[in-house]
C-alpha cells in the first residue's frame, strides 16, 4: 500500500479525535482486566477478541503517527501502519464487537471499547472496505426515505390483517392504526414486521394514547456499519417525520441500539437539540401501568420465566428495575439470571451481528455463556425487550435445543391485558 | 563529590524533574484542550448528582470494585502496588524533612525502627508485585497484547526498587547523611557529605537516582499517565 494512502487511513484518527479517545489510548495499561468480561473472549479463548486487543489495533497506529514517543521510537509500542493485514485483522474484530460495553464495566479505568471500535470502522469504511451486508441494508434504508410515497400504500396494505387483529382484541371494530397524523402525542418507530406494531398498536389503544405510527422502521445499521452520516440520514428520516408532524415525543420499539441512537448518538451527529422528547416503549408501558392507564392480570403466566438485560437497554440506557416489575407483576415464577442488571453477559447478536450471515457459528458458540446462564434458572420463557437479543436467542434455543420460548415485553404485557 | 555523582545525582535530577512536570503539564494540557465528544459516554447505573459522580469516579479510580468480581488476584496485586509505591513515595518525604512529630512520640530509635520496618516491608511487597507482573506478562493471553514498552517500565521500576531495596537492607549510611544529599539538592548546590561520599553505598544510591530519573523522563509519554488519566477516563463513566 502506497505510503500516502497508509497516512489518509492512521488521519481518520485525527478526524475522529476526541477527549475521550484521546485518554483511552493513551492511558491503558494493558492490564487485560478485561479478558473475563467479553463474552467472546471468554467462549473462544481466541487473543483477537479480548477487549484491550481490540482496541491495541487501533492504539497502536496512533502510538505510530500522533506521539511524538511512537515516530521517534515506534518498535516500543510495536507501532503500526494501516496496512493490508492490519485491515482484515480490524475488520474480523470490528465487525464482530457487539458493543455490548461489558468490558467498558469492568476496567479501572472504564475504557470504552466501542469508542475506539467506532475509529476502527470508520478506517475499514475509508478503505473501502467496510461490511458489504450492513452497508446494502443501511443503503436500502435511505432509499426508502428517498422514495417514501412509494412505501406508504403498500405499508398500509399489509398491515390490514394486524389492525383487523387489533380490532378483534380489543373489540373495537372502529379502532385503526393512525398514519401521519398531525400534532400526536407520540409517534411510534417500529421495526419491520407486524410484531412490533400489533402488540405496541394494542397496547396505545388500551393507554387511549394519541399516537400515531411511524413510516419508517427504527433499525438503524448504518450505525452498526459505522457510517455516521448514513446513521444519521436513516434516523433522520423518523427524526424529519416528528418534526413534520409536531408530536410531543418518539416513541422507540423495543430495539436496544435503535433507542440509543435516538436518545443519544442523534444529537451528536446533527449538532442539534431535538424539539421532542425521545423514550423507550418500555418506560411508556411502566408508565401507563403504574398510571394505571392499562392493568394487566397479575399472576397470568405461571410457568418460570427470566429476564434478559439488553446491553442497550440495561447497562447502556440505565432500565434495570422497570421491565422487571412489569414481568414480576405478569409472572407468577419469577427467576433472575446470575449475573444480572449491569453484569449481565451479552446474548451474542447486537452490533448487527444478527443480520451478518457469515457471522452465525460465531454467534453460536460465543452465546454459550448465554445459554448456561438461561438453563441455570430452569425458565421456560425469556423475556428480552431487543430486537436483536431475541433473533440471537431463537437461534441459540434452535441449535442447542433449549426448549424456550422467547418473548418481547409488548407481547408479555399483551398476553395478560385486561381489555 | 565526585564529577560523576555530581551529573548524574545531581544535574540529571533537575533535568528528569524538569522533564517530568513540563512533561505531565503538557500531556494534561493536551487532553483538556482536544474537544469532548458531545455525547454523554456513562455507563449506568449512575449516580444523578454532580456530587455522587465524582465520588464514584473516585471510587472507580481508587477501589475499582468492579475488577474483584473478574481477577481477584491481578486486583489484589494492583491494589498492594499502588499502596506500597504511596507509602514509599510518602517515606521518601522523610529525606526533605524528617517527620519531627512521630520522631517526638517514638524517640529517634523508635522512628528509625518504624522506618526500617515499613520500608523494608513495602520494598519487599512491591519487588513481589512487580516480579508478578513481569512474569504474568510472559504468559498468553498477557504476552500478545503486550508491547516493549510494558516490559521495559517494570523492568525498570524493579530496577529502582531493587536499588532501593539494596541501601535500606545493606546500607550503612544513616538517615541524616541522605537528607543532606536531598536537602543538597533542593537547594541547588547537590553535594554527598562526608559518611555518604566515603560509603561504598553511594553507588548504589547514584544507581538509584539514575534509574528513578529515567522512570521520571519517560514517565509522561508512558502509560503510566493513567495516574491523572485514570480519574478523567472513570468520570466520563458516570457521565
Amino acid at each position: 500500500m502506497p505510503g500516502k494512502k497508509l497516512e489518509t487511513l492512521a488521519g481518520v484518527i485525527d478526524a475522529k479525535m476526541n477527549r475521550q479517545l484521546k485518554l483511552y489510548l493513551d492511558i491503558c495499561a494493558r492490564c487485560a482486566i478485561c479478558r473475563d468480561a467479553c463474552h467472546q473472549y471468554v467462549t473462544t479463548q481466541d487473543v483477537r477478541y479480548l477487549p484491550a486487543y481490540r482496541a491495541e489495533l487501533i492504539r497502536r497506529i496512533y502510538k505510530k503517527y500522533f506521539t511524538k514517543t511512537g515516530q521517534f521510537v515506534p518498535s516500543l509500542y510495536e507501532g503500526r501502519d494501516p496496512d493490508e493485514n492490519l485491515l482484515e485483522e480490524l475488520y474480523d474484530v470490528m465487525y464482530a464487537c457487539t458493543g455490548c460495553r461489558r468490558c467498558m464495566y469492568y476496567c479501572p479505568y472504564s475504557i470504552d471499547t466501542t469508542w475506539i471500535q467506532s475509529v476502527g470502522k470508520a478506517m475499514l469504511l475509508a478503505a473501502g472496505k467496510g461490511s458489504e451486508m450492513l452497508t446494502q441494508l443501511a443503503d436500502a434504508a435511505i432509499d426508502k426515505g428517498k422514495n417514501i410515497d412509494l412505501y406508504k400504500d403498500i405499508m398500509r396494505d399489509v398491515l390490514k390483517t394486524a389492525e383487523k387483529e387489533m380490532q378483534d382484541k380489543v373489540g373495537d371494530k372502529e379502532a385503526h392504526f393512525p398514519y401521519d397524523k398531525e400534532g400526536a402525542n407520540v409517534l411510534y418507530a417500529a421495526l419491520a414486521g407486524t410484531h412490533s406494531i400489533l402488540p405496541a398498536a394494542i397496547i396505545f389503544h388500551m393507554a387511549k394514547e394519541d399516537w400515531t405510527l411511524s413510516m419508517f422502521e427504527a433499525a438503524n445499521y448504518g450505525y452498526f456499519l459505522g457510517d455516521a452520516a448514513k446513521a444519521k440520514e436513516i434516523a433522520g428520516r423518523i427524526i424529519d417525520e416528528a418534526k413534520k408532524l409536531k408530536v410531543k415525543e418518539v416513541v422507540v420499539s423495543e430495539c436496544g441500539h435503535a433507542h440509543r441512537v435516538f436518545k443519544f448518538f442523534y444529537e451528536m451527529w446533527a449538532k442539534e437539540k431535538l424539539p421532542f422528547k425521545v423514550s423507550s416503549i418500555l418506560d411508556k408501558v411502566s408508565e401507563y401501568i403504574t398510571d394505571g392507564r392499562i392493568s394487566v392480570d397479575p399472576g397470568k403466566i405461571d410457568i418460570p420465566v427470566t429476564y434478559h438485560d439488553p446491553c442497550q437497554v440495561g447497562r447502556n440506557y440505565g432500565l434495570f428495575e422497570e421491565p422487571r416489575a412489569v414481568v414480576k407483576e405478569i409472572c407468577s415464577d419469577f427467576r433472575e439470571m446470575t449475573p444480572n442488571r449491569a453484569k449481565n453477559w451479552c446474548c451474542g447478536g447486537g452490533g448487527g451481528l444478527v443480520a451478518e450471515p457469515a457471522l452465525e457459528e460465531f454467534r453460536k458458540t460465543t452465546g454459550k455463556l448465554k445459554v448456561d446462564q438461561i438453563r441455570d434458572t430452569g425458565a421456560k420463557m425469556v423475556v428480552s425487550p431487543c430486537e436483536n437479543c431475541r433473533l440471537q436467542l431463537d437461534t441459540l434455543n434452535e441449535h442447542y435445543k433449549m426448549d424456550i420460548e422467547i418473548t418481547s415485553m409488548i407481547d408479555l404485557v399483551v398476553r395478560a391485558l385486561k381489555t | 563529590m565526585d564529577l560523576f555523582s555530581f551529573t548524574i545525582a545531581g544535574l540529571m535530577v533537575y533535568a528528569a524533574l524538569a522533564v517530568f512536570f513540563i512533561g505531565m503539564t503538557y500531556r494534561i494540557c493536551h487532553w483538556f484542550s482536544t474537544p469532548k465528544a458531545s455525547i454523554r459516554l456513562g455507563m449506568f447505573p449512575k449516580p444523578k448528582t454532580r456530587s455522587g459522580r465524582w465520588l464514584k469516579m473516585l471510587k472507580d479510580t481508587i477501589l475499582f470494585p468492579q475488577a474483584l468480581d473478574v481477577d481477584p488476584t491481578m486486583w489484589f496485586m494492583a491494589i498492594a502496588f499502588h499502596v506500597a509505591g504511596l507509602l514509599i513515595f510518602f517515606g521518601h518525604l522523610r529525606l526533605i524533612k524528617e517527620f519531627t512529630p512521630i520522631v517526638s512520640a517514638l524517640g529517634s530509635k523508635g522512628m528509625d525502627t518504624l522506618a526500617f520496618v515499613t520500608g523494608g516491608t513495602f520494598g519487599i511487597v512491591i519487588t513481589v508485585v512487580v516480579i508478578y507482573y513481569l512474569f504474568r506478562r510472559f504468559a498468553s493471553p498477557y504476552k500478545d497484547i503486550s508491547v516493549p514498552e510494558d516490559y521495559l517500565l517494570l523492568i525498570l521500576i524493579l530496577l529502582v526498587i531493587t536499588m532501593g531495596n539494596h541501601l535500606r537492607f545493606f546500607g550503612d549510611v544513616h538517615v541524616a547523611d541522605y537528607r543532606a544529599y536531598v536537602q543538597s539538592v533542593l537547594l541547588f548546590r547537590p553535594s554527598f557529605d562526608a559518611a555518604l561520599a566515603h560509603s561504598s553505598i553511594r553507588w548504589s544510591l547514584v544507581a538509584h537516582v539514575f534509574l528513578a530519573n529515567i522512570l521520571l523522563m519517560y514517565f509522561p509519554f508512558s502509560k503510566l499517565t493513567h495516574t491523572v488519566g485514570a480519574f478523567l477516563a472513570n468520570l466520563v463513566r458516570s457521565d
